[in-house]
């Protein structure tokens, strides 16, 4: 739950400071007060979040416990440390703080040692099962560790390089090189691939939709991961091939390909659900998944117009926002309340009356938070698409706001103040902290 | 104590046993389907077997507690031994008609 609030807690933050005109669009895509954003929301916001649910969720999808569980809170110190001496080191490169103090280099150390320590945990624990008989969700996420180590071994090379604390590493010209590396394998391999990992193991969960592993979610891995690999490897093979570009097309086309049968499998699990009222969290992630798909269709208008240089930006806010913030959201939505339910009315089922987990939240309520939610993600997009800066601001204070409600209500929900009163408390329950954890 | 007095206590428990929800459904264990057998012995031990929604489910340890617990309490049991199985895996039509209807379930391949 520490995860849980942590990474909210930069969400809202980012979202504040973008209201405040602090990043992109205001200043370019690559300053550094735009940079502090894009780490919030990527590093603060998702990939704490990401961390949080997989070390609740890869256990279950390996049934067995997670090993070295101990090491969860350290790896969360590192990554708050290594993220604040990030973010401070950008804020050193764009002149506002001047301490003597290397912040860029720190960072470039606590957050890939914060991240090892995600990967041994989870890694390990997957490592647990032989990897022959890997459930396919699993799949993903080792594919998506892999990618965190990559992405946070490229941003530690950044870190060192604009710290001037490698001085040898001068002469490589990284933001060429390994920067489109670093965005792609961390966008599209780690949030990416764990995110519909997650989904092809949540979204048959929690509407019984039939679970067995079906070929095409099989093509979407083998698909992704080579795109992925292509990317990694484009320098070398164009060297190779001697075709400028070639290898960027194919995983261009490849990720396409990913993506769209990816589409065919979420279709599938919903149009073949059993459990025909399905919950908010089920219903919000179809947002998420309309965001992605909306998405890939900006990316090819933009690619086929010859604008996707001047709006890569609104592309990425879509992806970031729509989908993965908007998954991330619904998911959250179940998760929290579930973990509720466990802590404070587990120990005393069967002896007293329960509520259930439904019982912590009001759906009627929320739908409507995660519906402004949407709007104000369309309207940005659209903002940043017709350069309107002052619009984008309106809509990001719209996401904000419907953030914020979203908030209280998981508040709420671990005050258990949504339950009946007489079903609140049972004798031998125990009200669970906010954040901190108090179970297992 | 008879057959007839093994089988109506084995009633009893399975009753008791609807105090138990599953936590993700929201419907009690016996409605779910997740109840495979329970059966109560001459010397008052009821032998439960039973399996979750999901393998590896975070609630079972509680589900198995609170399945127990709920049957200790009634009259005339005086032990519980529960087996956790997933053979057969659980599957959503062994709901009974109760829980599939409160769920809203629907045959598969139908577009709700």
């Amino acid at each position: 739950m520490a995860y849980f609030a942590a990474a909210l807690a930069f969400l809202i933050a980012a979202q504040a400071m973008m209201i405040a005109g602090y990043g992109f669009p205001t200043v370019g895509v690559e300053a550094p007060e735009t940079l502090v954003i894009v780490h919030m929301i990527t590093i603060g916001w998702l990939s704490l979040l990401m961390c949080g649910a997989l070390l609740q969720f890869v256990p279950v999808l390996v049934a067995q416990p997670l090993r070295d569980e101990s090491l969860a809170l350290p790896a969360l110190i590192c990554l708050l440390v290594g993220l604040f001496c990030l973010l401070a080191g950008f804020l050193q490169l764009s002149g506002v703080i001047d301490p003597k103090i290397p912040f860029l280099a720190l960072g470039g150390l606590f957050l890939p040692a914060g991240f090892s320590l995600i990967v041994w945990v989870l890694g390990r624990t997957l490592w647990s099962v032989r990897p022959s008989s890997l459930q396919l969700p699993a799949r993903f996420v080792a594919g998506g560790l892999a990618c965190v180590a990559v992405t946070a071994a490229l941003g530690a090379s950044f870190a060192f390089v604009l710290s001037g604390q490698a001085p040898g590493w001068a002469d490589f010209d990284l933001r060429t090189l390994a920067l489109p590396i670093h965005v792609t394998v961390g966008l599209g391999g780690w949030l990416g691939f764990t995110a519909i990992g997650v989904s092809y193991r949540l979204l048959p969960m929690f509407m019984l939709s039939p679970d067995s592993e079906r070929t095409t979610g099989h093509l979407v891995l083998w698909t992704g991961a080579a795109a992925l690999g292509l990317i990694v490897l484009a320098e070398p093979l164009e060297v190779l091939s001697g075709t400028i570009m070639l290898p960027t097309v194919l995983a261009g086309l490849l990720g396409l390909v990913a993506t769209v049968i990816y589409g065919v499998d979420l279709v599938f699990f919903y149009r073949n659900r059993k459990r025909r009222k399905i919950e908010l969290n089920s219903r919000s992630a179809i947002g998420a998944f309309a965001a992605l798909y909306l998405s890939v269709l900006l990316l090819l208008a933009l690619f086929a117009s010859g604008t996707l240089a001047q709006h890569v930006g609104a592309t990425v806010y879509l992806v970031a926002f729509g989908w993965l913030t908007g998954l991330g959201l619904s998911q959250l939505y179940k998760i929290v309340p579930f973990l509720t339910w466990l802590e404070c009315y587990g120990p005393v089922m069967g002896t007293k009356p329960t509520p259930r987990v439904q019982d912590l939240v009001v759906e009627t309520r929320d739908r409507f938070w995660f519906a402004l939610y949407y709007v104000g993600v369309l309207a940005g997009t659209g903002a940043l698409l017709a350069e309107v800066a002052v619009l984008f601001r309106i809509a990001t204070a719209v996401t904000l706001f419907a953030t914020a409600a979203i908030v209280v209500e998981l508040v709420l929900a671990r005050r258990l103040v949504n339950v009946a009163a007489g079903l609140r408390l049972p004798e031998g329950a125990s009200r669970p902290r906010l954040f901190l954890p108090s179970w297992r | 104590m008879s057959d007839e007095e093994d089988e109506i206590l084995a009633a009893g428990v399975r009753e008791a046993l609807r105090m138990v929800i599953d936590p993700e459904l929201g419907e009690n264990v016996v409605d779910l389907g997740l109840i495979y057998q329970v059966s109560v012995g001459q010397d008052g031990t009821a032998h439960i077997e039973m399996t979750t929604t999901t393998r590896a489910c975070p609630a079972t340890g509680y589900l198995k507690d609170a399945v127990q617990s709920a049957a200790w309490i009634v009259t005339g049991i005086h032990n519980v031994e529960i087996r956790l199985t997933y053979e057969p895996p659980w599957t959503p039509e062994m709901m009974n008609a109760d829980a599939k209807r409160r769920l809203g379930l629907v045959e598969t391949g139908s577009n709700a």
